[in-house]
């Protein structure tokens, strides 16, 4: 054992202790807290989307002849193919999920103030690259809802002020919905939108080990005045392995008891009656039939803007109404906006 | 909570062997499911009491039925051999064995205790009043001219079989009844049969007529005896001793009464097929058959429940369009295939499908008497057909195609079947041609005309079979037509003449000069005159 470790050593001169105190950074105690650990989930997901992403690529076929039959090829025929795609389609909701909880709790807890701007504008884009990942996911399978949510996507892009046609074009590779539009989402789905995704992920984990996690105290340690931190290992990670284990057996459940379904075949001549996106797409979509095309995309691209911007926005808002909890007001008024807006799209049939 | 290390370690036991526990699970869904698709998948049966004995008897004398009744939904739910094959004192076919009073034959009625609302709308479908052939020209056919009503001697010697009379109704119980169904018959004890008809059941389907009951020939162990005339037989308008019409099996097939083989157009094909009426064979030139053939294996042909738009649409089969639920009818599924249809192409001049209070099709004209007896009106046939086009087609699309539909079929009933039907009307009531039928070749003639050729092209025209509803349809009813249906009646005329009928020949002739003078059939006189 010694000799394969000298080997080693000799090869890679790592300090062992070093690695160690770097990767043992002691934790704030308020992460004892299991809603303080969400932040890992994500990332958690993602690796799971990853592996049961490149079984899928192994049997997917991206073109409009080959793509609804290789689904259907996956969702039959290959061994544990069907699991493979549930657990795949059900991460992909939880990833949301846990994405804009983890966002509503740093937003709520006003972890992105100084000097955690830059960790919240990238923890933006990363949300924005999770929600490409599922509408580009969904288009993938060309079913009816994958066909025409992909045009009724690119109809929105095209509604953008000025560069509307080139984005439509960017996404479709002509016109309308054609022979390479496929493979555009695949080559975003599988390479470009992950790469992007890691890289964001590394720059974003880089940020909070520079910035370190903020602190919370509550009541308790308050009264004790100690300092309260734990080790990362195994402390924290017994933690994050917990959670980990425990979305594994939620995402096997589901996946066995509410498969993935397959819907029809994508038909350009039909229309379906009614075409509802995935869940998180909701808010959006009904923002989108209540104005008018491009005032709705102009007022959401302004939303988007102001989500980005909100660590400096909040600074600005706060000197001038002189009131320290005014972005808890405007969060609250935001997730009870997107609430309305999405139940209501819910319940509505069109 | 869990905050300790030691607690930590032991939720992390916990869960990563629920974790195990759950892709252990996984494994056995796809082994089960793998095992199912290999057929190898048993089936978890249900052998109710009362059938015990008859399962593991038969299973050593008749093992194929009880391997396909294991098969079978039946097996599964609990419905045994008895439940179908139970009878009651005063069955006119029961017989006890080994315990239980039984029948042989399983009719519909029998099937009703359970599928009562199928029983209903199979009952009033056409496809139950198949038997009413028995009265036809088809069955003139087999019965007569193919065959014989009475047996009769052999012309000659048959090497290494002794055949002492020939049975002339083989035709008919081997071709014609196989489809549209047997009068079932039990053999008398004074040589003769007795049927339906003799036994004039109740509606319990208890024969009242008691005499008739008395005279059933049983066996050494009292087991009426069926006349081999009649059974067996799975005619789909089989006419049952019970008063019941028809075959459940016909479609279902016993003993595993697989959805899956019931829509499947093969399965229709054994009556829906031939000369006269080759559905099978115009689908399977349809862009239906074809996607059908290409991608039968992706539609869900063994699944439970079987909707259009919901379950599959890769293609329609017969059943798809003419019995199945789909997604605009609440997955209601129909066993009147009639419900659909809005022309009947049987008869000789096609008939819109508007039909009265007994589902008959209504044929008069005054539009008064129309309004009074139409119950359900071909519109709304057509209705009922469109809601499943559209789960494919778009409105305009099933619009264009069933103004083509119609178009084609008032052609052929306009240029081609009412100038037939006129010129043989005239042949008769002049008394030219002889009362019964096919003893002259003009009513072969037109016997192919409207039976063989104009079914095929009408059938083509309905279900998008350019070939057939053209080469084999149309082209020969043309030439049928015109190079035999009017010079044999011309010819008919002439000898009528030459022997002293000039005053019938000159209506004949006036009927066929009437019709050849009319602008679409000009074309042949004026090319005619050419000639002279």
């Amino acid at each position: 054992m010694g000799r394969i470790a000298n080997w080693f050593q000799e090869r890679l001169p790592i300090d062992g202790h070093k690695l160690r105190e770097m990767t043992n950074e002691p934790v704030p105690g308020h992460l004892k807290r299991w809603w303080f650990c969400l932040g890992g989930t994500p990332a958690y997901l993602f690796v799971v989307q990853i592996v049961t992403g490149i079984l899928l690529a192994f049997y997917y076929q991206p073109s409009p002849q080959t793509a609804y039959r290789s689904v259907h090829y996956i969702t039959h025929e290959v061994a544990f193919g069907w699991y493979i795609r549930s657990v795949h389609q059900w991460a992909a909701t939880f990833m949301v999920a846990a994405v804009v909880l983890h966002q509503m709790r740093v937003f709520f807890t006003g972890a992105y103030r100084k000097p955690r701007e830059l960790s919240w504008i990238v923890g933006m884009f990363l949300l924005l690259c999770t929600v490409m990942l599922g509408f580009t996911g969904y288009s993938l399978v060309y079913e009816q809802l994958s066909y025409w949510g992909a045009t009724v996507g690119a109809n929105i892009a095209d509604s953008v002020p000025v560069v509307g046609g080139a984005l439509k074009l960017l996404l479709l590779g002509g016109d309308t919905y054609n022979q390479h539009t496929l493979s555009r989402f695949f080559v975003l789905h599988t390479a470009l939108l992950p790469i992007a995704m890691v890289a964001l992920i590394v720059i974003h984990i880089a940020i909070i080990r520079i910035q370190g996690v903020t602190e919370y105290e509550f009541d308790e340690q308050r009264a004790s005045g100690e300092k309260d931190t734990f080790n990362f290992f195994p402390d924290h990670f017994y933690t994050e392995l917990v959670i980990g284990l425990a979305l594994m057996i939620v995402l096997s459940a589901l996946a066995t008891i509410l498969p993935a379904t397959l819907g029809p075949r994508a038909d350009p001549l039909i229309t379906p009656e009614v075409i509802k996106p995935e869940w998180y797409f909701y808010v959006a979509f009904r923002w989108l039939k209540l104005f008018s095309g491009t005032a709705a995309i102009v007022s959401m691209g302004l939303v988007v803007f102001v989500m980005f911007l909100w660590p400096f926005i909040d600074r600005v808002l706060r000197r001038i109404t002189r009131i320290p909890t005014i972005s808890v007001w405007v969060g609250i008024f935001a997730v009870a906006a997107i609430l309305a807006l999405t139940i209501w799209e819910a319940v509505v049939p069109h | 909570m869990f905050e300790s290390l030691n607690a930590k370690r032991i939720l992390i036991a916990i869960l990563g062997l629920l974790f195990l526990g759950s892709l252990v699970f996984v494994q056995s869904l796809e082994v089960a499911r793998k095992r199912s698709e290999a057929g190898l998948a048993e089936h978890p049966i249900s052998i109710p009491q009362s059938s015990k004995a008859c399962v593991e008897c038969h299973a050593q004398s008749n093992p194929g039925i009880v391997d396909h009744w294991t098969d079978s939904t039946h097996a599964r739910k609990g419905v045994g051999c008895i439940e179908c094959h139970q009878a009651e004192q005063g069955d006119i076919d029961a017989f006890h064995h080994y315990g239980h009073d039984i029948a042989t034959v399983v009719t519909p009625l029998d099937c009703s205790r359970c599928h009562s609302a199928e029983f209903e709308e199979f009952t009033r479908s056409h496809h139950a009043k198949a038997g009413n052939i028995l009265h036809s020209l088809d069955n003139r056919l087999a019965e007569i001219v193919e065959g014989s009503r009475v047996p009769f001697n052999p012309h000659s010697p048959t090497p290494g079989k002794a055949v002492e009379e020939v049975n002339g109704m083989a035709s008919a119980a081997t071709g014609c009844q196989q489809c549209h169904g047997s009068k079932l018959a039990l053999q008398s004890t004074d040589g003769g049969m007795i049927t339906v008809e003799d036994l004039k059941p109740d509606a319990a389907g208890k024969p009242t007529n008691l005499e008739a009951a008395a005279r059933v020939l049983k066996d050494e162990h009292g087991r009426p005896r069926y006349h081999a005339s009649s059974w067996p037989n799975t005619g789909i308008g089989r006419l049952n001793l019970d008063g019941s019409r028809g075959s459940c099996s016909a479609c279902h097939s016993r003993h595993d009464f697989s959805p899956r083989r019931a829509r499947r157009p093969e399965n229709c094909g054994k009556c829906h097929l031939g000369p006269d009426h080759p559905q099978k064979e115009i689908y399977e030139e349809s862009k239906h058959g074809v996607a059908y053939r290409d991608l039968k294996d992706e539609m869900n042909l063994d699944g439970e429940s079987w909707i259009l738009g919901k379950d599959y649409s890769q293609a329609p089969t017969c059943a798809t369009c003419h019995m199945s639920g789909h997604t605009r009818n609440g997955g209601k599924i129909t066993h009147d295939p009639g419900t659909r249809i809005s022309w009947t192409n049987r008869p000789p001049v096609s008939l819109v499908m508007d039909t009265d209070a007994d589902h008959k099709v209504v044929t008069a004209i005054d539009p008064e008497q129309r309004r009074a007896e139409i119950v359900d009106t071909a519109e709304a046939k057509r209705q009922r057909m469109t809601d499943v086009c559209g789960h494919c087609h778009t409105p305009d699309y099933i619009s264009g195609f069933y103004r083509q539909y119609d178009d084609f079929v008032i052609l052929y009933n306009e240029k081609f079947a009412k100038p037939g039907r006129a010129i043989m009307a005239a042949l008769t009531e002049q008394g030219l041609l002889s009362e019964p039928q096919f003893d002259e070749t003009i009513e072969w003639t037109w016997f192919y005309l409207w039976h063989h050729e104009g079914r095929r092209a009408r059938h083509g025209a309905s279900m998008m079979a350019p070939d057939y509803a053209h080469w084999h349809g149309m082209y020969e009813v043309a030439e049928r037509f015109y190079t035999e249906l009017i010079p044999e009646a011309r010819e008919i005329a002439e000898k009528a003449r030459e022997h002293g009928k000039a005053e019938q020949a000159a209506v004949v002739d006036a009927v066929i000069d009437n019709i050849l003078a009319r602008p679409e059939h000009k074309w042949q006189r004026e090319a005619q005159a050419t000639l002279e």
